[in-house]
């Protein structure tokens, strides 16, 4: 009786067209999400960012029947849209208006996916918000996000995982018409997608949808299997000099269990005690943030979540066939940025050696089962859980399974969990920092890192923190490297 | 239901009510209470609007204060301290959150409805009966100076901020919500004053509480009498200093520490908003047919000549005069000032010559859509509400809205433009990065 139950579910596939249906009755919107399996993992080589341009195009551009221009104004009364995303290995292209205006909105949606016009001004456009992206945002705006594209680039190098999303500086300069027109006709095909519609639809728009979108190119696109990163030993470690006030830190190894597997639903009651996105249960975030006062937050992950800063739950359509595990630490002051490190390694050591408690086990599957309710509270979101569902080929949907598995699984499940997937003494790091050389050294040399505080702090945390300032972390010299931050991004071949 | 009332909404009618049945009660304490239940199977969402934000910053020194309040909100009570508040929300799996603005802070908490009793207990106990310890409110200090440095790495952070700064001279909103970066510094030695900002503002004659989805109403409230109905009444309305009128244009350039394109900033004071003037609510029409993503100049610099990388407004729905802000990214720091006259040119055009009755009844076709696009979940329901509560502490104000905007005609929007798009009464900033 709760939301999730009453997904009334329809999966068809007809001959190469599968259809992914959410009816839901009296809802007031209609979703489409049209999911091509295709992502920036697929861009040719030189080409980084075609398949997120060509996704920007087929969204923000004009179609053979109207000028962009003209798009944006019959949309405008409908307060209706589109938009079209690419991540890794997926790109969704997805609309939504009110069932009212459904009929007079879904001319212009389908227009922009089976015409699209592909103009030099439009492309022009876009690419150019695309290189002030990586130029500009990505390297000056958010150290956050900055911190995570680098343990990406870094942990994925050579793979398609590797480059951000939005491409290369040099890449996307290179990037021309004939290059977005050849990569919609190969990837942008019928039998290379899954259609979905969720909410208040009427039946027969499932029919116009499928008939239409028989108009779609036409191919069987080979599919690439999923990167695998490097092996490493160690703790590698980028350092991106810049001048900040304070440091950025994102870390993480491959992990090798996805979605589906009973082993992912025990690593995701570990994960959630130790880092639960955005929420004070995370206990780095209790040992970092709560006691010490030492910046914002510090979560933890088991799937990869882009834009963690400006979302609450977990990202729907960004499914990627190899995952990594993940602590990202919020800004720290400079002088903080050791000792936050070392706090974070030594929470996780601990809790690969020994386990989840009784307790926390029990206090963290209580509060997983209710609080993945509030993972799609909409039909659009449904779908999108749908949608993943197909990518990971799960049988039952997932978000129901999460809630079994919390009844079912058992402490001794989790903990063995951890010991066969986290392991102790394998993290590649990425820093944003200032003064990277100082730091190096202090890794390099594991140099104790003890820390002030503007006010007095309890005995307890005192004595803590003299374990914290000296725990080792095995940093090889040859194993550290320093790229000034206005390198970045510029080509894949750095 | 939704869909009934959906048709009603689309229909030529003037925009009559809020699209959901509600209930509207005020307890004896003067806390005020909107139940709204509607169908969303087993999902609750419920909101604490405390009408108190950075604007009732008055004193020097304590910029920030609210915000850093409502961290402290979440350190507990002598009968549920802060771990065991913790160990209860974790345990219910409720999705819980604050955030604070210059009018407001608000407390949101989604939930399943089994949990709604413990819910109204926990909210209730905390409203009233906070209680930290010094050693933890300096600490807390600290996380929320970890707040700021994360966010000051945009540009947009430092253009609003100087923004704020030079736009006022008296008033409150002369500063931004987070605080200026010296009273952040100094908040770890403002436990005393913590007490008294939450004796003064933590009142339940300064709160309105929103519930929504699936509940029992009659149920509901009488918890809510129950676990509240001991709150003593006793808010103390803040001496806001007035903003002086604008007599000239300020203009003021800021130096970003990074690389970012330059950000033209242009913001005209606009009065205090209210819901039931026409001038007010035309800010809203201006706002989306010449500076939002139909208007001309939007097409004209953004995809024609492709100066900027995005043109975009925000009119003001602040308790006080605020600011109606245009501001764009542009490519090229040769074509700030081109900008600036497209933009210049987009307000004369808005005070020289009615919109089209055609144009303006789109907007309103689609603000029309939007809310009901955007009111599906309990959550969503309750967000709306937010932003006009601050204003006016009922549905009333949040219906006033759509019914002014559904009686505006072109020449209420041209008045307005002519009464508020005046230099004098403008602020232009330009943010520029380093090279």
């Amino acid at each position: 009786m709760l939301i999730l139950m009453m997904s009334l579910m329809t999966l068809t596939a007809e001959g190469d067209m599968q259809t992914q249906l959410l009816p839901v009755a009296n809802d007031p919107v209609v979703s489409i999400r049209i999911w091509f399996k295709v992502g920036s993992m697929n861009d040719p080589a030189g080409k980084e960012g075609l398949a997120n341009l060509t996704a920007a195009l087929l969204s923000e551009g004009s179609t053979q029947k109207n000028g962009y221009a003209q798009i944006l104004e019959k949309l405008y009364p409908l307060a209706a849209g589109y938009s079209c995303d690419a991540s890794m290995e997926m790109t969704v292209f997805k609309g939504q208006a009110h069932v009212d205006a459904f009929e007079e909105y879904y001319p212009l949606f389908k227009e922009a996916l089976l015409f699209p016009a592909f103009k030099q001004d439009d492309l022009d456009r876009l690419k150019s918000e695309a290189l002030n992206y990586l130029e500009n945002s990505l390297r000056y705006s958010s150290d956050e996000e900055l911190g995570k594209a680098v343990l990406l680039q870094e942990m994925y190098k050579g793979t398609g995982y590797a480059h951000p999303i939005a491409g290369t500086i040099e890449s996307l300069k290179s990037i021309n018409l004939i290059d977005i027109k050849t990569f919609y006709q190969t990837w942008f095909t019928q039998e290379n997608m899954v259609i979905g519609m969720a909410g208040g639809y009427k039946p027969e728009w499932v029919d116009v949808l499928k008939k239409d979108l028989k108009a779609m190119p036409s191919g069987k696109p080979a599919q690439a299997k999923a990167p695998v990163p490097a092996a490493y030993q160690g703790f590698p470690v980028t350092l991106i000099e810049k001048d900040t006030a304070s440091t950025a830190i994102s870390m993480g190894f491959p992990l090798d269990v996805l979605r589906g597997e009973k082993d992912w639903y025990a690593l995701a009651i570990a994960n959630s005690w130790l880092g639960e996105h955005r929420n004070s249960s995370s206990h780095l975030y209790n040992v970092i943030r709560e006691k010490r006062g030492l910046n914002y937050g510090d979560y933890s992950y088991i799937e990869y979540y882009p834009n963690g800063g400006r979302r609450t739950k977990p990202p729907q359509n960004v499914g990627r066939h190899n995952q990594l595990f993940e602590i990202w630490i919020r800004p720290v002051p400079n002088e903080a940025r050791h000792f936050a490190l070392r706090a974070a390694l030594r929470e996780f050591d601990h809790l690969v050696d020994h386990g989840m408690t009784q307790e926390d086990f029990d206090l963290t599957r209580s509060f997983l089962k209710k609080y993945v309710l509030h993972y799609a509270p909409t039909s659009d979101e449904r779908l999108a859980y749908q949608l993943d569902d197909r990518f990971y080929g799960l049988d039952h949907a997932h978000l129901e399974t999460f809630r079994k598995m919390m009844d079912s699984l058992t402490l001794a499940d989790v903990n063995a969990a951890i010991k066969k997937h986290w392991h102790k003494g394998n993290f590649r790091i990425a820093v944003i920092t200032k003064d990277a050389a100082s730091f190096k050294q202090a890794l390099v040399e594991n140099t104790p890192s003890p820390i002030t505080y503007p006010t007095p702090k309890p005995q307890e945390i005192l004595d803590e923190d003299k374990q914290i300032e000296v725990y080792p972390i095995p940093v090889k010299a040859e194993d550290v490297h320093i790229i000034p931050v206005n390198e970045l991004f510029i080509s894949t071949k750095r | 239901m939704l869909l009934t009332l959906a048709l009603l909404l689309l229909s030529d009618k003037p925009m009559p009510i809020f699209p959901y049945a509600y209930q509207e009660h005020t307890l004896d304490n003067g806390l005020r209470v909107i139940l709204i239940p509607m169908e969303s199977p087993g999902l609750v969402s419920y909101h604490t609007v405390v009408r108190t934000g950075s604007r009732d910053e008055v004193e020097p020194g304590k910029t920030g204060f609210a915000h850093f309040f409502e961290h402290m909100m979440f350190r507990g009570t002598e009968k549920y301290p802060g771990p065991v508040y913790d160990g209860l929300m974790t345990q219910m799996g409720i999705d819980a959150n604050a955030y604070t603005t210059d009018d407001r802070t608000v407390y949101h908490l989604d939930f399943t409805a089994e949990d709604l009793e413990k819910v109204i207990e926990l909210e209730s106990d905390r409203f009233q009966n906070l209680s930290y310890k010094e050693a933890d409110f300096q600490t807390e200090a600290g996380a929320v100076y970890g707040e700021y440095r994360k966010s000051i790495t945009s540009p947009f952070s430092v253009l609003f901020e100087s923004v704020s700064n030079l736009a006022y001279d008296k008033h409150t909103y002369k500063h931004t919500t987070i605080g200026f970066e010296e009273d952040i510094k100094a908040m770890p030695q403002q436990f005393e004053y913590s007490k008294g900002f939450f004796k003064r503002f933590y009142r339940p004659d300064n709160c309105v509480i929103v519930v929504t989805g699936d509940f029992k109403p009659e149920q509901t409230l009488s918890w809510i009498k129950q676990y509240y109905g001991g709150w003593q009444k006793g808010y103390q309305a803040p001496q806001v200093v007035p903003e002086p009128e604008q007599t000239a244009e300020r203009r003021g350039e800021v130096q970003f520490n990074g690389k970012t394109l330059p950000i033209l900033y242009m913001g005209y004071k606009t009065p205090a908003f209210n819901p039931r003037d026409k001038a007010s609510v035309a800010t809203f029409a201006l706002g989306e047919l010449f500076f939002g993503s139909n208007s001309d100049l939007y097409k004209d610099i953004y995809l024609e000549k492709q100066w900027v990388n995005f043109v975009s407004y925000d009119a003001s729905q602040n308790r006080d005069p605020g600011l109606f802000s245009i501001y764009s990214m542009v490519k090229d720091p040769a074509n700030i000032e081109k900008v600036q006259a497209a933009i210049d040119a987009a307000v004369k055009s808005a005070q020289d010559q009615p919109v089209t009755s055609v144009k303006l009844d789109g907007v309103k076709k689609r603000i029309k859509y939007g809310l009901l696009m955007d009111m599906n979940t309990p959550g969503e329901v309750a967000e709306s509400l937010d932003t006009p509560l601050a204003v006016e502490p009922s549905i009333k104000g949040f219906e006033a809205f759509f019914s002014t905007l559904q009686q505006l005609e072109p020449a209420d929007l041209q008045a307005a433009a002519k009464a508020f798009f005046q230099t004098q009464r403008r602020t232009v900033v330009v943010l520029k990065g380093a090279q």
